[in-house]
Parts: structure tokens; C-alpha cells; sequence
């Protein structure tokens, strides 16, 4: 099942005298997104990726194209009612405590009674606010307010969670405990949409990534397909590369590098992988480790940004 | 349900906020010196007034007085309803472009309410706080006649609801304009400017705005303008008959609320056509 699919989705913001002034904010923006996912959405400042999800929960209406959220079209309201959102830079009512907040914002997602007091209480205690739970927001921290502003996004228990930025101010340790609240999530079968700039922190917890630059997809794709750069491999060796070995990679147009105790060597297949490694093996080479090369996720990123901007 | 629990979070807002509390406080302190000043005194030739113990008003039979108190109840149901648009306007002015603020605006209009279901929640928040306000008053005033003059007269509740009716309508000027301008400064100014100069003038625009010119088409324009807002003036004057017992012309508040209707209306769809 989709969670989330998009189809030639654009919208232009227009501005100015008879809105000569238009920024085409995401342009032909088509995207699926697999119940169960953790799917995260990368791009530099300004590349469309709030407009992105304020889209999908109707707070922008698109200008082309169509979008569904849990099989709803996202004009219907029904489609808000199993999902959940953390805003950027939310803002709840000062006067309000953490609980009051939840409490308050249940019913809006159809929470009242009972199960609202018990989920206030379960959710409070789960984002580390337990303790805090009578103290009004406005005396909160930045990283209290992103764990109030968790607890908020998910009192209606929902299957499609949208983050955006959820461990902005948050330390590291409440880093890691979101993380983990995330992947449990997931476990439980929910899917959760991440916009965020932390790369580090997409890659340890994505399945999927998309990488959206000036409002059109660039690359979407599993974690490793994105950090994979082509057959490069690494080949450790304990040794000496023999002189013979040399010749004959040579003579076979092999070309690598090596650096102290490793090879690096760019293959067109698996086939001439194997090859090679029988090659040391003849000429008696211990093989210690083999490896595909693999960038970080922000290495990636970046290549990709720049190779757009360069063309 | 949720409509319920969006009036909820504004009154919880309002509430926070100290000139609601500094209505009810005023209010308050209006009723307290009512009751300590105003009496009535019986004497073998009629009735009549006192205030802090002396004679406020000649000596008259019981039917006249119960005319006068009326007039006196009618007067401080006008001086209310000034309050109520001066105060109120200025409490409440904020509920809706606070709402629409960035980083508020999207915790609302992601979860599952339709826009004009949010317009409608802020709107009504305000207006039920507004009418808390106008019975507690109400209600003081009434007890404080009955129990000084016996005059458990009915009409000075009712003016409850004509009060807060008259707010409503002024209120739904104000929710345009908020959607509008999402602005709380610019909406009260251009209230206030509707309020004490455009509808005064409209009101009595055979006086004034007819003068400058003879123009058919132009008073026509003129008198399009007049029934395109809320007629507050010719409501508080049919709201005062009705305090003194005389007959209501109910024209003005139907029209009132044609008028209201269509400002709300205006703001619902402003409202569902934004991006946020």
C-alpha cells in the first residue's frame, strides 16, 4: 500500500503587481512511498521541501498535478485524520502546559475521553516530558517544545507521521531517543516522512531518501543506492604487490591505485572482479578485506547539488 | 466536538488574556457601585430615587418610576454595549490572525478541520466569551433592580442576547478583515474607523453624505453602502424600546444579519483559497 503518492505535482508561489513575479517552488514532482517506510526528503534551503509536505496536508494548494495521502485525495479532510505533523518552528499557546497542549489538540484529531487521557499520559511519559507535564510551555526549552510538538504530532496514533526538522535544538541523547521512538514506530508498521537537514541522522534511520533541488526530484533510492559510487572497490592486502602481478595487470589494462595495504579498482562487473582476485590469488596476494566504496549520505548529497549547479 | 474544542482553546486564550478579565473587572466594579448607590424609598405620595441615600428624583406613583428605571436600565445597556464594542473589540480582535500565524496556523489545519470550521471555532470562542461577559453584567444589573426597585423585569436578560447579537455582527467585519489583513493592529483600526466615522456617517447619511451632492446614482451608492454593513446604530436604537417595554423594529437586525452572514462567508472562502 502507498502512503504517500504524488503525480506531476507543481506549484508556482506567484507575487508582485498581477503576480508577475513566480517561483516555481516544485515542478512535475512525482513520488510513491511505501506504507512502513521511514522516507526521507533532502535539499538545500529553498528547494521545495516544506512546500513539499504542506501540500500533502493541504496547507498549500498545488498548482498542477495530483497528490493522495493514505489513499485520500489531500483536499480531503479525512485524509488528516490517521496522520500526524511536528511544523517547523511550531508555536503552541504559552499559557498552556505539556498536557493541557495535548489535551487541547486531541479532540482536533478526533481524541477525546478516556483514550485521549491515557494516550496524553503514555506520550508524555515516552517523549521525556513526564515530569514536565505541569509546567506551562512557555517556560520550555527548544528541545522540550520539538518533544511536545512529537507527543502532539502522534495523540491520534497515526500511520503517517510528517517530521520536519524533529531534533532541531533537541541534545544528543534525545537525538538518539527519537531515533528510537522512530524505528519503533516503524516497526509497528507506521510510516514516517522526514524532512531534515541532519544528513548523518537520515541515513542512520531511512530506508528511502529522496533528493529534491530547486522544486525537481534528483535522485530517489535506498540509502545504499544513493552512497554507492559505481564498482568502485577497495581490496586489502597483507603485503607486498609482487612486481609480476604488476605485468600482467598491466598487460590486461587493469588500472588501480594502492595506497599502504589496499587497491582500489574501478570494475565494470562482478565478472572482472572475480578476475582480478584470481589474479592476486596466482600471484599468491593475501586478500584481507574486499569492499565496495560507499560515500556518506552528505558526500552524495553534496556531489549531487553540486553536479546540478554545475550544469 | 471538535468545533467544541476549538471554542474551548479560545476562551482558554482569551482567558490568558488580561483586557477580558479587565471587562469582567470593570463590570464588576460598575454592578458593586450600582448596588451600594441606587435604591428606591416609598413615601405616602409615590416613590422615587435615591442615590447614596439621598433623593435623586421627585416623588412620583409606581408607574412612572418603574418608566424611569427602565430609561436608567436602557442607559446602562447602551453604556455596555460601548464598553463591549470598545473592550471587546480589543480583547477578541486577536483570536483569529493569531490563529493564521506561521507555525500556529499549520498545528490546526493539519489535522482534520475544514478551514471555515477553524474561522468558525475563533469566531464563536469570542463570541461566547463576549456573552459570558454581557450576562454576568446583565444578570448583576437585574438582580440589583429586583431586589432594590421589585422590578424583576425580563427585558433587561433579553438585552443579553441583543448585545451580543450586535457584537456578533460587528465580530464578523472583524474575521474578515482579520482573514484579510492577518493583521490584529489593522483590523482593529479599520473597525474602529467603521465604527465611529464610515457608520455614523452611513447612519445618518441624509444629513451628511447626501449633502455633497444631489446625484441619484450617487446616493444610491451611498444607500448600497449602508445596507452592505451591520446597522449597529438602528439596532441599539430598536435594542433600547426593547428595554423600555415598547415594540422592536426587527428590520435592522435582520438585515444585520444578512450583512454578517455575508462578511463571514466572505472570510470562509478568503480563508480556504490562502496558502500557508
Amino acid at each position: 500500500m502507498l502512503a504517500i503518492s504524488t503525480s506531476h505535482l507543481s506549484k508556482t508561489y506567484t507575487s508582485g503587481f498581477r503576480g508577475k513575479r513566480q517561483v516555481n517552488a516544485l515542478q512535475d514532482f512525482s513520488l510513491e512511498v511505501e506504507s512502513g517506510q521511514i522516507f526521507s526528503l533532502l535539499g538545500p534551503n529553498g528547494a521545495g521541501k516544506t512546500t513539499f509536505i504542506k501540500i500533502l496536508l493541504s496547507l498549500t494548494r498545488q498548482t498542477g498535478g495530483s497528490a493522495t495521502i493514505l489513499d485520500h485525495d489531500v483536499s480531503d479532510v479525512q485524509a488528516r485524520v490517521k496522520t500526524g505533523y511536528l511544523p517547523e518552528n511550531h508555536r503552541y499557546p504559552g499559557y498552556l502546559t505539556g498536557e493541557q497542549v495535548l489535551r487541547s489538540f486531541g479532540p482536533l484529531s478526533e481524541v477525546t475521553g478516556p483514550l485521549l487521557q491515557s494516550r496524553t499520559t503514555t506520550l508524555l511519559e515516552l517523549v521525556g516530558l513526564k515530569d514536565w507535564r505541569n509546567v506551562k510551555v512557555k517556560k520550555y526549552s527548544k528541545g522540550m517544545m520539538q518533544r511536545l510538538g512529537l507527543a502532539q504530532a502522534m495523540i491520534n496514533d497515526p500511520d503517517l507521521l510528517f517530521l520536519d526538522e524533529p531534533t532541531d535544538g533537541v541534545d544528543p541523547v534525545g537525538r538518539a531517543e527519537i531515533r528510537d521512538l522512530l524505528r519503533n514506530l516503524k516497526t509497528r508498521g507506521k510510516t514516517i516522512f522526514l524532512n531534515s537537514h541532519l544528513l548523518s541522522e537520515v541515513e542512520m534511520i531511512s530506508d528511502r531518501v529522496a533528493i529534491l533541488d530547486k522544486g525537481q526530484l534528483l535522485r530517489v533510492g535506498t540509502v545504499d543506492e544513493l552512497t554507492t559510487s559505481g564498482e568502485r572497490h577497495h581490496i586489502g592486502i597483507d603485503g607486498v604487490l609482487p612486481e609480476a602481478f604488476r605485468l600482467e595487470a598491466a598487460a590486461k589494462v587493469i588500472e588501480f591505485s594502492q595506497s599502504q595495504s589496499s587497491l582500489t579498482v574501478d570494475v565494470g562487473s562482478i565478472a572482472e572482479l572475480n578476475a582480478l582476485i584470481d589474479m592476486l590469488r596466482r600471484h599468491h596476494v593475501p586478500i584481507v578485506s574486499i569492499a565496495k566504496e560507499r560515500s556518506t549520505l552528505e558526500e552524495s548529497f553534496l556531489s549531487l547539488i553540486k553536479r546540478e549547479v554545475a550544469s | 466536538m471538535k468545533l467544541l474544542a476549538l471554542i474551548r482553546l479560545t476562551l482558554r486564550e482569551l482567558a490568558a488574556k488580561a483586557t477580558i478579565i479587565i471587562l469582567a473587572a470593570i463590570s464588576t466594579i460598575v454592578l458593586l457601585g450600582l448596588a451600594a448607590a441606587f435604591s428606591t424609598n416609598v413615601t405616602p405620595d409615590g416613590m422615587m430615587l435615591q442615590l447614596f441615600g439621598q433623593q435623586a428624583s421627585p416623588v412620583m406613583p409606581e408607574e412612572q418610576l418603574i418608566t424611569a428605571i427602565r430609561s436608567m436600565q436602557a442607559g446602562l445597556a447602551g453604556g455596555l454595549f460601548t464598553g463591549i464594542i470598545l473592550f471587546g473589540i480589543f480583547a477578541t480582535a486577536g483570536v483569529i490572525p493569531d490563529a493564521l500565524e506561521k507555525g500556529t496556523v499549520d498545528l490546526y489545519l493539519s489535522k482534520p478541520i475544514a478551514r471555515w470550521e477553524l474561522l468558525l471555532g475563533k469566531y464563536l470562542g469570542a463570541l461566547v466569551a463576549i456573552f459570558v461577559n454581557v450576562l454576568y453584567f446583565m444578570v448583576g444589573a437585574w438582580l440589583i433592580f429586583g431586589l432594590k426597585c421589585h422590578l424583576w423585569d425580563f427585558q433587561i436578560l433579553l438585552a443579553t442576547l441583543t448585545i451580543t447579537f450586535m457584537f456578533a455582527c460587528l465580530y464578523a467585519i472583524v474575521a474578515f478583515l482579520a482573514v484579510l489583513t492577518r493583521n490584529t493592529a489593522v483590523s482593529i483600526i479599520l473597525v474602529y474607523l467603521y465604527l465611529f466615522v464610515v457608520g455614523p456617517l452611513l447612519h445618518n447619511r441624509e444629513a451628511t453624505l447626501y449633502l455633497i451632492s444631489e446625484n441619484t446614482v450617487y446616493r444610491s451608492i451611498v444607500d448600497g453602502f449602508y445596507y452592505v454593513f451591520p446597522q449597529l446604530d438602528a439596532m441599539r436604537a430598536s435594542g433600547a424600546k426593547q428595554l423600555l417595554a415598547q415594540e422592536m423594529d426587527w428590520k435592522p437586525f435582520v438585515q444585520s444579519l444578512l450583512s454578517a452572514s455575508v462578511f463571514f462567508f466572505g472570510g470562509a472562502v478568503m480563508l480556504k483559497r490562502r496558502d500557508f
